[in-house]
């Protein structure tokens, strides 16, 4: 039963990043970015870190939306047309040949080398006590620098808006 | 697995389909806590709005299909089947129509980790709280998607509107049930509800309480929230392009987050299952959970819309605020040794 739940989400995995990385509409893209992190934390689950999957969820595929505003912001709707691919060169041509064989010659030598099972491993993750318990002791520095960044990163951010607010103000003053 | 090791008879497929059918947890999907509870508990709360609203302005409410109009969801869902589905020319169907079963997906998502009464739910997880979150964390992207995908200005401008407050009120109750976890030392729902058999949380956790209620309207995008909405600026927000069975399912979907969002209050801060014995469990579940229902109608009767820059600066600094200072209070309360109360 396993397997079945484990080989469904590696290919829910597998084929929505592909089509997030071959979709013509960036939006299309984002969705199956969406798709491809839910797959991941299914797999999460699968091994036992909950925790960890929900949260895969809640950050990972809750900042989806982001990606979506900029896509939307950023990138013009040419009014529901298609725009039209460019014929790659013979340039092109040839990096896509070299591409495909290196892919072909990684994975080859990856399926050589990695004993495969189509099996799931046999792990149980950590309770949340017990990361709890981490985070608090050995890994609490680290835990701090982390806030610290984070914090100072959202102190940079505001400083940044508020300067351009300021002079986007004084040009509408002059 | 056993189906693959040669071909199984029919008597075998049947006992299986039985033995699937008639356990516990198919029932429970399907009926009780499940579906068919959710589907008409979200109905009903339609029927309960436009009643209380009535009563609110001086008005009857519907009236004649049924006792008092019981049966009005019915007639509108089978009014909204048989209507034509209209979309704009430039919507993107497709995904308009991913969007809104999605949308339907995610409201249901949260109820099977409601408890309705001792070992009485669907999915006793151990991360039942962080998981509830998770899922409702997504409603924004799904309807942004069906503003964009509308291809029309107001939906839009709706889903737009409804990302920036439901991005803004999550912080502020993700950290209102921080108190609720601190005194009970569990993320686990039921166990929650077990911590509040001698005193709900409502108490201690009053100011956890208000900003997570406040929280929940945001979401919710009901008034005074209700700017993703807002009938006269923008039709029906993120919902105007949405046509008879979309639009049908988009809307129940709201409904059954209300529903959900009303079970979650219930089951963090008012107790849960628990409550005098004459009545059986899972129904003063229901009863308190259409009781928080109401307020949040009633709320909708009596409070005027606020603005957008009155919104999120009430998200962004006093809500934040508020459910810091609950924090404090929780480790007042934990370190004058009075968590005693909710231990279990």
């Amino acid at each position: 039963m396993p397997d079945i739940v484990f080989l469904t989400l590696s290919g829910l995995v597998i084929v929505s990043a592909i089509f997030a990385l071959e979709a013509r509409e960036l939006i299309y893209g984002a969705v199956g970015l969406a798709f491809s992190l839910i797959g991941v934390a299914g797999l999460f689950i699968l091994l036992g870190a909950e925790y960890l999957a929900m949260f895969q969820v809640s950050v990972y595929v809750g900042a989806v939306v982001v990606l979506i505003l900029f896509t939307i912001m950023l990138v013009r709707r040419e009014s529901g047309r298609i725009v039209e691919e460019e014929e790659p060169g013979r340039l092109g041509r040839a990096g896509i040949l070299v591409a495909g064989l290196v892919a072909l010659a990684v994975a080859g030598a990856v399926i050589l080398v990695v004993p495969m099972s189509l099996e799931a491993p046999e792990f149980h993750g950590i309770p949340l006590r017990e990361l709890g318990r981490y985070l608090a002791s050995s890994y609490a520095v680290a835990l701090v620098i982390l806030g610290i960044l984070i914090g100072a990163t959202v102190v940079g951010g505001l400083t940044l808006v508020k300067v351009e607010r300021e002079e986007t103000n004084s040009g509408a003053a002059q | 697995m056993t189906c693959l090791q040669g071909l199984p008879t029919l008597q075998e497929i049947v006992n299986l389909v039985l033995r699937i059918i008639t356990s516990r947890t198919f029932l429970e999907v399907v009926f009780f806590p499940g579906f068919l509870n959710v589907m008409l508990s979200a109905a009903f709360l339609t029927w309960l709005e436009r009643k209380v609203i009535a009563r609110v302005q001086l008005r009857i409410g519907p009236l004649y299909a049924g006792i008092s109009g019981i049966l009005q969801p019915i007639a509108d869902g089978v009014k909204l089947m048989f209507k034509e589905t209209i979309f704009p020319e430039l919507a993107d169907t497709k995904l308009l129509m991913l969007c809104a079963l999605g949308l339907m997906l995610l409201a249901f998502a949260p109820a099977v980790a409601i408890p309705f009464g001792e070992g009485f739910v669907i999915a006793n997880m151990d991360v039942g709280l962080v998981y509830v979150f998770a899922v409702l964390s997504l409603f924004p992207s799904v309807i942004l998607l069906i503003g964009w995908a509308s291809n029309s200005k107001y939906p839009f401008l709706g889903g737009l509107r409804s990302l920036f407050q439901q991005v803004a009120y999550e912080i502020p109750m993700w950290l209102s049930v921080l108190g609720i976890v601190m005194l009970t030392g569990t993320l686990n729902l039921t166990k929650i509800v077990e911590a509040q058999q001698r005193l709900w949380f409502v108490v201690p956790q009053v100011l956890g309480f208000a900003v997570f209620f406040t929280a929940a309207l945001a979401e919710l995008e009901r008034t005074p929230f209700d700017l993703p909405e807002a009938e006269t600026e923008l039709v029906m927000g993120w919902m105007t392009e949405l046509s008879g069975v979309p639009f049908m399912i988009g809307f129940l979907a709201m409904y059954t987050k209300l529903y959900v969002m009303s079970a979650l209050i219930t089951t963090l801060f008012l107790g849960g299952w628990s409550g005098p014995g004459f009545v059986p469990q899972p129904v003063w579940v229901l009863l308190k959970t259409f009781l928080v229902a109401s307020v949040i109608v009633v709320i909708r009767g009596s409070f005027p819309r606020v603005r957008v820059d009155i919104l999120l600066k009430t998200g962004w600094t006093r809500l934040l605020l508020l459910a810091l200072v609950n924090i404090l209070v929780t480790v007042a309360l934990i370190s004058f040794g009075l968590d005693w109360v909710w231990r279990i």
